[in-house]
């Protein structure tokens, strides 16, 4: 009878001893390494594909005004990176042997970043905007021509290539 | 008489050999089994990747290595809590250039498991279950693609940790 009271005693012992550490919190760990690539992108859209003047009396509209024209500029570069959107015309205005010089053909810009006036030009590409670094600037722009009594009878045209850099 | 003493000797032999057991069945013998707690979690992936791509055409980046599936065994009390969490060592960084952990998303696939967003400030509950038992679910990473970012390759790590309460 005692040798079973002993026998009891220990068996308690051992699960007491057992338990505390049973209910111990447990945990285990484990990790990911993540890489994200991001590289250096450019992005121009505009709001129109072609402008049209339409003819007019000099005297009455002595300036012909295009509707703004909306860009926007979407650039990926670097920290500080010089964002630059340039345009230069493919060459004057030109119907067959008439031309008017493209350097009359001027606009007016809004937005951050963007030159508030300038004159195209064939000869060497002119800032339309500048910003530093990534982002997504907007803006409009309207053009102008001088509509003048000594133009020679035509349709003319001329192709404006716009171009955005990012480095 | 001779064959009659050999009978009885028979007799009392095979009265002890049977009456010895029967007194050994009263006793006592006592079983202790240990199931301790335990907590264990392997990860189908060491490393995942998000691609560059156009953010007007992919807004949102998918890691390059599909759902990562997790497994977690845990050994617990009876309806035991065990939580699976998951923390950043620091927001996405290239050199001096970071992008927020939280722009690291990811979808869940399994029971216990919940969607989440990554972050470099707190642990974030990936799973929780109660009791005992081994299970297994998914992760599916996606990255938030913005113009806005700088270039450069942004690494960090993510710590899960498997509690077993």
């Amino acid at each position: 009878m005692k040798k079973a009271v002993w026998s009891g005693a220990v068996a308690t012992a051992v699960l007491l001893l057992g338990s505390s550490t049973a209910f111990a919190q447990q945990t285990a760990t484990a990790s990911i390494a993540v890489t994200a690539s991001v590289n250096a992108k450019a992005k121009l859209t505009l709001g129109l594909a072609a402008i049209t003047f339409a003819d007019a009396d000099p005297d009455v509209t002595p300036l012909y005004t295009s509707a703004p024209v909306s860009v926007s500029v979407k650039a990926r570069t670097t920290v500080g990176g010089n964002v630059l959107l340039t345009v230069l015309a493919s060459g004057d205005l030109d119907s067959g042997s008439a031309t008017i010089p493209v350097t009359t053909l001027t606009w007016a810009a809004t937005g951050t970043g963007f030159a508030a006036n300038g004159a195209n030009s064939f000869t060497a590409a002119q800032t339309l905007g500048q910003w530093s670094g990534s982002g997504n600037p907007t803006g409009s722009h309207t053009l102008s021509l001088p509509n003048l009594w000594s133009y020679n009878t035509g349709t003319y045209t001329v192709t404006l290539n716009y171009t955005l850099t990012a480095p | 008489m001779r064959r009659r003493t050999l009978t009885a000797v028979l007799f009392v032999l095979i009265f002890c050999a049977f009456s010895r057991p029967v007194a050994g069945q009263t006793r006592n013998a006592t079983l202790n089994a240990s199931i301790n707690g335990l907590a264990r979690l392997s990860l189908s992936s060491a490393a995942i990747s998000f691609p560059d791509a156009d953010p007007d055409t992919v807004p949102s980046i998918q890691a390059t290595q599909g759902p990562i599936t997790l497994t977690a065994k845990a050994r617990t009390s009876p309806n035991g809590s065990i939580t699976l969490t998951v923390q950043a060592n620091d927001h996405l960084r290239s050199g001096v250039n970071t992008i927020p952990a939280s722009h690291i998303t990811w979808v869940a696939g399994g029971a216990g498991f919940t969607n989440g967003t990554l972050s470099a400030t707190s642990a974030q509950i990936v799973a929780v279950w109660t009791g005992s038992g081994v299970r297994s679910g998914t992760q599916t990473f996606f990255f938030k693609n913005l113009w806005s970012y700088a270039t450069g390759i942004y690494t960090l790590t993510m710590t899960y940790t498997l509690s077993a309460a």
